[in-house]
């Protein structure tokens, strides 16, 4: 088993190494789909990665400016799909739809009032989740091209017109991946720190949270014309019981201090310990409220 | 050539067992639990060692396996280790407090352990979030609390490098979270936002392409069982600790309430250890910092490693470093 598993490394890291067709590629990866995309990716990263090296060594600055630019969409592209925070970004349900209840935006009015304007809060709360989304794209494009810039920068140095490009560094592929990877990180930091994130950030949390809180509404709505329990009733109760349960704490130093409590108390520790050695539990073991 | 073995290692190894220590439980409350080490060393003398780790996450992070173990650190020297387990908050959990944490549940533990060894204090060790909720217990009972250490422990929740305050400002939490609790995807999604590219690519990359070790593929596993299985938070005690922790910095100002007392850093006059990640994320360096100057007493030592916030706890020197700085600050005292 080891010595298979050694073999099976061994594989994988010699087609991330070097070219090798008989390697194992990422549809050989059955039942493993998280391995499998994360060697598919490996893989596109490497051939692009060779062709970079390979369009950018030796050549005039201009071809080589090209390649950089080709390889920079390639990581624009390969790497856009990685989610930012929360979820916000490329991909999620809502961006570009239509929102729900965009047909109620009139005069709320007749007995139906009180569901249209509910309709219409989750409408506009749907319009500032999607212009929030749109604002986090933009933000996470433009950070994977400063990443890009800065990337193909760093490995191409100052191209000399008229000059052969020498590489300045290794030109591995897995070193060129942990390269593009501390340009992304860096740039994302530059972005996620600043002011047009966080604002953007917020917006689509709070917005998020609203409409979930319009729709949780809608639904008890519903529940309660079929008399079933709603979450707003039993926090009401759950409130409640915590009342009782502070009081309860706080009545406790008093009860201690009450005529005869610490004889209960000697009473009640001497019962609690007998059952303790009846169930075979350690001796120090106790169960209580805080 | 198959892979089908090699899949079948990773996720073989996803079971292997963490907290590794023999431990007892020793008290309970609601779902937390108490657990107390037992010792593989002469006993070094001192008191007690009540370990608070942080609400999030879960804290055998701290006994993941013999040799990434702070615990068995701490054993090694002689020293009597409690634990505390906060459990896995559900939706009748919704209403906890961080008064119900710090002044009924750590009270709870604190009032056990001084009754088991009649004491009148012991040492606590607060880990990350759990060195607030240590800091808050410590100011507001300083008589309970002998030695206060701290380790990863943000105090001032706004310093320039500290990205999680910076999304959190503008968030209303109200709209947020609502009165349920937190789930703990979305807190996971949340950090690894923090580093979107090397925590959800270059790891496993590097995973594919490292020396194909099983011990090493096994710690891997372990590590990504703990960074994965985090409990909800309790609706309530979050949004405490985001609103009065990170958008309002109210611990470092003296302006945090605990039931309606007024949680003052100067009211610690004990010695105070705080060990520091020069190189965590999470707890920016400058945020643990802040501590210096704050206390009430003039026995403050910081400690820095070269370290990120999981190194603090696995990495090897972390193993070699840590335990012993605790155990000899605490023979000093």
């Amino acid at each position: 088993m080891a010595d298979e598993l050694w073999r099976q490394w061994q594989a994988l890291a010699a087609s991330w190494m070097a070219p090798n067709p008989a390697s194992p590629t990422a549809h050989e990866w059955p039942g493993a789909p998280g391995l499998a995309a994360l060697a598919e990716g490996a893989e596109r990263f490497k051939a692009a990665a060779q062709s970079f090296i390979d369009g950018a060594a030796g050549g005039s600055a201009a071809v080589a400016g090209q390649a950089a630019e080709r390889f920079g969409e390639f990581l624009r592209e390969q790497f856009g799909g990685t989610p930012p925070p929360w979820g916000a970004g490329p991909g999620p349900a809502g961006s570009g739809t239509v929102p729900p209840g965009s047909g109620f935006d009139g005069p709320a009015l007749g007995a139906t009032r009180e569901y249209q304007l509910r309709w219409q809060r989750m409408s506009e709360a749907w319009r500032r989740i999607d212009g929030a989304q749109r604002h986090l794209q933009r933000l996470w494009s433009d950070a994977l091209r400063e990443a890009a810039a800065a990337f193909t920068a760093q490995w191409l140095g100052q191209p000399v017109p008229g000059q052969p490009v020498q590489m300045p560094g290794p030109t591995a592929p897995p070193e060129l991946y942990d390269a593009w990877i501390d340009c992304a990180e860096a740039a994302y930091a530059r972005m996620a720190h600043g002011e047009a994130f966080c604002s953007a950030q917020a917006e689509f949390v709070n917005a998020s949270g609203q409409w979930r809180q319009e729709l949780q509404a809608l639904i008890e709505q519903s529940a309660k014309l079929l008399d079933l329990p709603t979450r707003s009733e039993i926090n009401t109760l759950s409130r409640r019981l915590k009342s009782v349960e502070e009081h309860l704490r706080a009545a406790a130093p008093a009860v201690q201090r009450a005529p005869g409590a610490a004889q209960r108390t000697r009473a009640e520790s001497a019962q609690n310990t007998t059952h303790a050695k009846r169930r075979g539990a350690p001796r120090s073991r106790r169960r209580a409220k805080p | 050539m198959s892979s089908g073995g090699l899949y079948e290692a990773l996720a073989g190894a996803g079971h292997g067992a963490v907290g590794c220590s023999p431990k007892d439980l020793v008290w309970q409350s609601g779902k937390l639990e108490l657990y107390r080490y037992r010792p593989i060393a002469r006993p070094a003398g001192q008191a007690p060692l009540l370990i608070v780790y942080a609400l999030i996450n879960r804290p055998y992070m701290l006994d993941l396996q013999p040799d990434r173990s702070l615990i068995r650190g701490l054993l090694s020297a002689g020293l009597d280790v409690y634990l505390i387990d906060w459990g896995y908050p559900d939706g009748a959990d919704r209403f906890t407090s961080l008064a119900d944490y710090i002044d009924g549940y750590l009270a709870g533990c604190v009032s056990h352990i001084l009754q088991a060894h009649g004491l009148a204090a012991l040492n606590v060790l607060g880990v990350c979030q759990g060195g607030v909720l240590s800091l808050c217990y410590t100011a507001l009972n300083a008589r309970q609390v002998r030695n206060l250490i701290t380790m990863v422990t943000p105090v001032d929740f706004q310093t320039p490098a500290d990205l999680l305050s910076k999304w959190v400002r503008k968030i209303d939490l109200q709209s947020w979270l609502g009165e349920g609790n937190v789930s703990g995807d979305v807190l996971n999604q949340i950090f690894l936002a923090l580093m979107p590219f090397r925590l959800t690519q270059q790891k496993y990359v590097q995973l594919l392409t490292a020396e194909p070790d099983r011990a090493r593929l096994e710690n891997f596993m372990r590590v990504e069982r703990w960074i994965f299985d985090s409990p909800d938070q309790a609706g309530c005690a979050f949004r405490q600790f985001v609103q009065w922790c990170y958008q309002e910095n109210r611990l470092v100002q003296n302006r945090m309430q605990i039931a309606g007392r007024k949680v003052e850093l100067h009211a610690i006059a004990q010695p105070v250890l705080n060990l520091i990640g020069t190189r965590d994320h999470l707890v920016p360096p400058a945020a643990s910092a802040a501590l210096r100057g704050q206390l009430g007493g003039a026995d403050y030592t910081a400690l820095e490693f070269d370290l990120g916030h999981i190194g603090m706890y696995i990495s090897a020197r972390a193993q070699r470093e840590v335990p012993r700085a605790i155990a000899t600050w605490l023979a000093a005292r």
